[in-house]
């Protein structure tokens, strides 16, 4: 619960100002509706008195029907704000909620952060917070806003009318809607988070099995994945009915009450009419406002019943939006030494240097660069300008020290809004750091610096998405440029381009390239091969 | 109202009609818990009409069947909900079952996520259509008529505030239909973008930080969402104000009532009663139906996006049934092996592709113990060749001879229990690497595919979860993975499709050793490759 503490804190955070007003105007809906019956049928009662009196002339029409007007329109009024407010204010919270998990997760270990690049995994994350989407529209929103009502309502009938009908309206609702919501939350929890998982599991064993179909039918195998997939199926469904039974029950336990406070507010109107204390005008207006504030009721079940997914998803989210706590680390101590020296393998590299790193895949190049980069805790002693890179601090690290990683990603938007993630908007360097990798005359035709990139980077080859990542590295005048793999889908001229404009572009940085072809290009000084074995 | 209806309608009435019956049902039930309130509201009018004239006595019987009245509308509702949402499981079940069993048998062209994604996540949106919008039609489609004709009988001028204040029921609809519509698909279309912008920067954010530019891509989200949340704003206001118009129609509904019945009791007007006076039972009827005959119009109206919805599932099942597919002989089941001599044959082969294409196969003759790679250009159909020698691609003409008979659909399971496929493409699902590899010790067949060591170093070794990133795998490494899996089924002809496509030349050498000293433990091997060195150690080569 504390998790869906925390979200709500967060949500009703991100725009209390219109949150408040929503709510506000949700409440005036509310109390507009039942005032405008109650108002209604205090008139018809005591028109028709006064018809059968024959002081029709006599009654003041004026003031009854203009509320009656009043509270139609300001009904019809406040719902269309508060519909705008309160999804002003959700969306906002959405957008804040999904910067603060993108801010969450930075400052996370390496491994769980790449760990969150899997499809299964963004799939994952982004239906929890979907799930939470809901969590003040359909559950606190409509919750406070009909206790608010309730209230009101009470005291208002106990300044009009009298004590007992107040108190039988507030005792045909109270106790039956606690009572309704309270079983609901218990009996749907269960079932809403088992659907959940089930059906998550039906999804991932089905893409499993269908990427892996040719070999599972080959293996015989086919009716076995089958079978576990309609009793994923059928579990997943068993939940909803379970969840849907539990709905349904709190809907009519719900529907009743109106009808149970309606009756009670006529037999308590009726008492007093016996006992002198009111007349049937004002008698009937308890009857009226009783039905009316049904209208509290109608929004619950649907939100409490997903109070089960939203715990779920909450108690997955909230770890993450949680800061994590950064180990204070001094400046960087003085700087004497080599840019980088290794021990396993043994390699010291000075500014201006450049070296390959060989060996076949799987023996540990991409993990040894992730360790110098600072992303993994080193095997063995690693050294940046003669400190422990464990003990530089994160923005020191990220200023002298860049790693283009082998699946280097680029996001959706122009060359130039990729190239501007390195911190530099020149137009002017941007073009340089295009000329060095060679990409400038692919991407000439297409609008230079303007092209305009999909989902992803989409719509550069292999080759074109890598050089931009170099691109965007050289960019950052790193001190020590780590490269993987960089001229991974490059043709041999192109590649050749790539490593001498890197060169000339940064002739004082120390470079270190792990490649498993054109490791012999001359423009490196030395190559280390290279073979990493730690199990 | 009925226009003729749309692909989509036509595919949403398709889906429903297995439970048809089941449909009226629960939709005549539903009508009749919606007529109960008016005799409800009946037993109201009469207790406080008593109220005025005096007469107390009426406001028990009249509570109490008011209360009864409630309660069978209660039990009503729930046995049509009941109804419902059975129904709806039904239809959620068979089009599962029906889906799951079409793309296993023989896959169509949707990526497997997006086939995962509308079996597990779409298909239950189907339901609350089911649930939802079909008794809230069917009520809509009564109930109103009903409440104008009780008005009538007691004043015309009512029935006609009834009738005016929701016009032409059919065009409100429509209205309400479009803005909700369009409101929803907006809703639904922010939430959908905003998530795109997430997992894109979710699946960059180590680029980010290696480019110290976490901070800047922060604010760039929030930048990014803020504007998606102003343009969807503006769509929203629009959308929100022609709904409004229900709202504002059924409050303006209830005011003329009441001002209209207060003003006729009190004498005021007094016309459109049938030449009677009004009575204060009937006006008070009169008040409490306002109410009830918007609220079946309201409902439709919040149940609207639950039809578009599943209209758009219907859509998508729909194109998904008629893509065109790849069946396969046999089903994929376990089977005794076929007997005779392992031999296999192709004569004139012609593979049926999907859509109706065929692609001529050169013949070839591959015996027991022998290996032979097939090589040719990439799109020159070397997967096909594969998918044809294991009975997943059916032929159009010629033959394929396995163990000296005709492949067909008879003994396709059986031929396949003599086969083991190493396919293409890797990926590692998310399960651990024990279940993957199958039942077995698998440590001789990992032995044998020089991957002991990557196991080792794997956190959890054999339990660990391979997940789509591959826990920390290398692409070399997975490769070997998968051949260990090859080798762990103990089959005789193992068929591999470029098992060295993109690996380093070392990891590629050492596929290739794994290869040769398989063949030489008496295995048969067939493979697909364009790899020269992979083609100098098979035995023969066919190009395609």
């Amino acid at each position: 619960m504390t998790d869906l503490r925390l979200i709500l804190n967060r949500i009703l955070r991100a725009a209390p100002w219109q949150m408040a007003a929503g709510a506000g105007l949700a409440l005036l809906v509310l109390i507009f509706g039942t005032a405008l019956l109650g108002v209604s049928g205090w008139f018809i009662t005591a028109t028709g008195i006064a018809g059968l009196a024959g002081a029709g002339i006599a009654f003041d029409v004026f003031r009854p029907s203009a509320s009656i007007r009043f509270f139609a329109m300001g009904r019809t009024a406040a719902r269309y704000g508060e519909r705008v407010f309160t999804h002003e204010a959700v969306l906002r919270a959405l957008a804040a909620l999904r910067g603060d998990l993108l801010r969450g997760l930075a400052g996370r270990p390496a491994r769980q952060v790449d760990a969150m690049r899997s499809e299964a995994a963004l799939t994952r994350i982004t239906a929890d917070v979907d799930a939470l989407d809901g969590l003040v529209l359909r559950l606190m929103l409509p919750l406070a806003a009909g206790l608010v009502a309730h209230l009101l309502a009470a005291l208002a009938l106990w300044a009009i009318v009298g004590a007992p009908v107040a108190c039988t309206v507030v005792a045909g609702y109270l106790p039956g809607t606690a009572f309704a919501l309270i079983r609901l939350a218990r009996r749907a929890t269960a079932p809403a988070q088992q659907a959940e998982a089930a059906t998550q599991a039906l999804r991932r064993n089905l893409i499993a099995g269908l990427r892996d179909r040719a070999a599972l039918i080959v293996a015989g195998r086919l009716p076995a994945l089958e079978d576990a997939l309609h009793q994923q199926d059928r579990a997943a469904r068993a939940a909803a009915t379970r969840l849907d039974r539990a709905e349904r029950a709190a809907r009519a336990i719900l529907s009743l009450l109106p009808a149970l406070a309606g009756a009670l507010a006529l037999l308590a109107g009726a008492w007093m009419i016996g006992q002198g204390q009111t007349g049937p005008a004002a008698a009937a207006i308890g009857f009226f406002v009783a039905l009316g504030l049904g209208e509290t009721l109608t929004a619950l079940p649907r939100g409490l019943a997903e109070l089960g997914r939203m715990r779920d998803a909450a108690a997955r989210v909230a770890p993450l939006l949680r800061p994590t706590a950064a180990l204070p680390k001094a400046a960087p101590a003085v700087e004497q030494g080599p840019v980088l020296r290794l021990s396993q393998p043994d390699l010291v590299l000075e500014a201006g240097q450049m070296a390959a790193l060989t060996g076949p895949s799987g023996s540990g190049k991409t993990t040894l660069l992730w360790q110098i980069a600072g992303l993994l805790p080193p095997f063995a002693p690693i050294a940046l300008w003669g400190v422990p890179v464990q003990d530089w601090p994160e923005d020191a690290l990220r200023a002298r020290v860049t790693l283009v990683p082998q699946r280097a990603a680029l996001i959706a938007g122009t060359i130039a809004e990729n190239l501007a993630l390195s911190g530099e908007d020149d137009p002017a360097r941007m073009a340089e750091a295009l000329e060095a990798v060679g990409l400038t005359q692919a991407l000439a035709p297409r609008g230079g610096l303007n092209t305009l990139l999909g989902e992803g980077g989409a719509g550069l080859s292999g080759g074109q998405a890598r050089r931009l990542a170099v691109a965007r590295a050289i960019l950052r005048r790193p001190g020590l440029l780590l490269l993987d793999e960089p001229t991974e889908g490059l043709d041999d001229a192109s590649a050749d381009r790539m490593l001498s404009g890197l060169r000339s572009a940064l002739p004082d940085a120390a470079i270190l390239c792990a490649m498993h072809r054109h490791g012999d290009h001359p423009v490196f000084g030395r190559y280390v091969a290279f073979k990493m074995r730690h199990w | 109202m009925d226009r003729t209806p749309s692909p989509s309608a036509l595919a949403a009435r398709r889906i429903e009609t297995p439970v048809r019956a089941q449909l009226s049902r629960a939709s005549a039930l539903a009508v009749l818990a919606g007529l109960i309130w008016p005799l409800q509201a009946a037993a109201i009018a009469w207790a406080i009409a008593g109220w005025v004239g005096g007469d107390l006595d009426h406001t028990a019987p009249a509570a109490g069947l008011f209360l009864l009245g409630a309660v069978i509308r209660a039990a009503l509702d729930w046995r049509a909900g009941g109804i419902l949402f059975r129904a709806g499981d039904a239809v959620l079940g068979q089009q599962r079952a029906a889906l799951i069993a079409r793309e296993l048998a023989a896959r169509g062209p949707a990526p497997s996520a997006a086939m995962a994604a509308l079996a597990a996540e779409k298909l239950p949106l189907l339901l609350p259509w089911i649930t939802r919008y079909r008794p809230a039609m069917a009520r809509a489609r009564v109930l109103p008529f009903v409440h104008i004709a009780i008005a009538a009988v007691i004043a015309w001028p009512a029935a006609l505030i009834l009738a005016v204040a929701g016009p032409l029921i059919p065009v409100f609809m429509a209205l309400i239909g479009m803005a909700a519509e369009s409101a929803s698909r907006r809703h639904l279309a922010e939430i959908g973008s905003l998530n795109a912008l997430l997992m894109e920067r979710l699946g960059a954010l180590i680029d980010l930080r290696l480019l110290g530019a976490e901070a800047r891509a922060g604010a760039d989200f929030d930048a990014r969402a803020d504007n998606l949340r102003a343009r969807t704003m503006a769509v929203l206001r629009v959308a929100f104000l022609s709904s409004t118009v229900l709202e504002l129609f059924a409050a303006i509904g209830v005011a003329l009532m009441a001002v209209y019945v207060g003003f006729t009791l009190l004498g005021v007007l007094n016309f459109g009663t049938w030449g009677r006076e009004m009575s204060i039972a009937q006006g008070i009827l009169l008040l409490l139906l306002a109410p009830d005959y918007f609220q079946p119009l309201r409902d439709l109206a919040a149940a609207w996006h639950d039809r578009a919805a599943a209209l758009a599932v219907a859509t998508e099942l729909a194109e998904a049934e008629a893509a065109p597919r790849q069946p396969m002989l046999g089903a994929g089941a376990p089977a005794d092996p076929l007997p005779g001599a392992l031999r296999l044959q192709m004569r004139d082969a012609v593979a049926a592709l999907p859509g109706g294409a065929g692609l001529a196969l050169p013949d070839l003759d591959l015996g027991a113990g022998q290996s032979l790679a097939v090589t040719g250009e990439s799109g020159a159909g070397k997967s096909t060749l594969l998918g044809v020698v294991s009975g997943l691609v059916p032929l159009q003409g010629g033959q394929v001879l396995v163990a000296d008979r005709p492949l067909t659909d008879a003994n396709a399971d059986a031929w396949r229990a003599r086969l083991a496929v190493m396919p293409q493409g890797l990926h590692l699902p998310d399960m651990t690497l024990r279940e993957w590899l199958g039942p077995g010790d698998p440590a001789p067949a990992l032995r044998r595919a020089h991957v002991e060591g990557v196991v080792a170093r794997l956190p959890d070794g054999l339990q660990t979860r391979l997940g789509e990133t591959g826990a920390g795998v290398s692409g070399g490494e997975a490769r070997r993975l998968l051949l260990a899996r090859t080798i762990h089924a103990g089959r005789e002809l193992l068929i591999a499709d470029e098992p060295t496509a993109d690996l380093d030349p070392e990891t590629a050498a050492q596929i290739i050793d794994s290869l040769r000293a398989l063949q030489a433990q008496g295995h048969t091997l067939l493979i697909a490759t364009h790899d020269p060195a992979l083609i100098a150690a098979m035995d023969r080569e066919v190009r395609l």
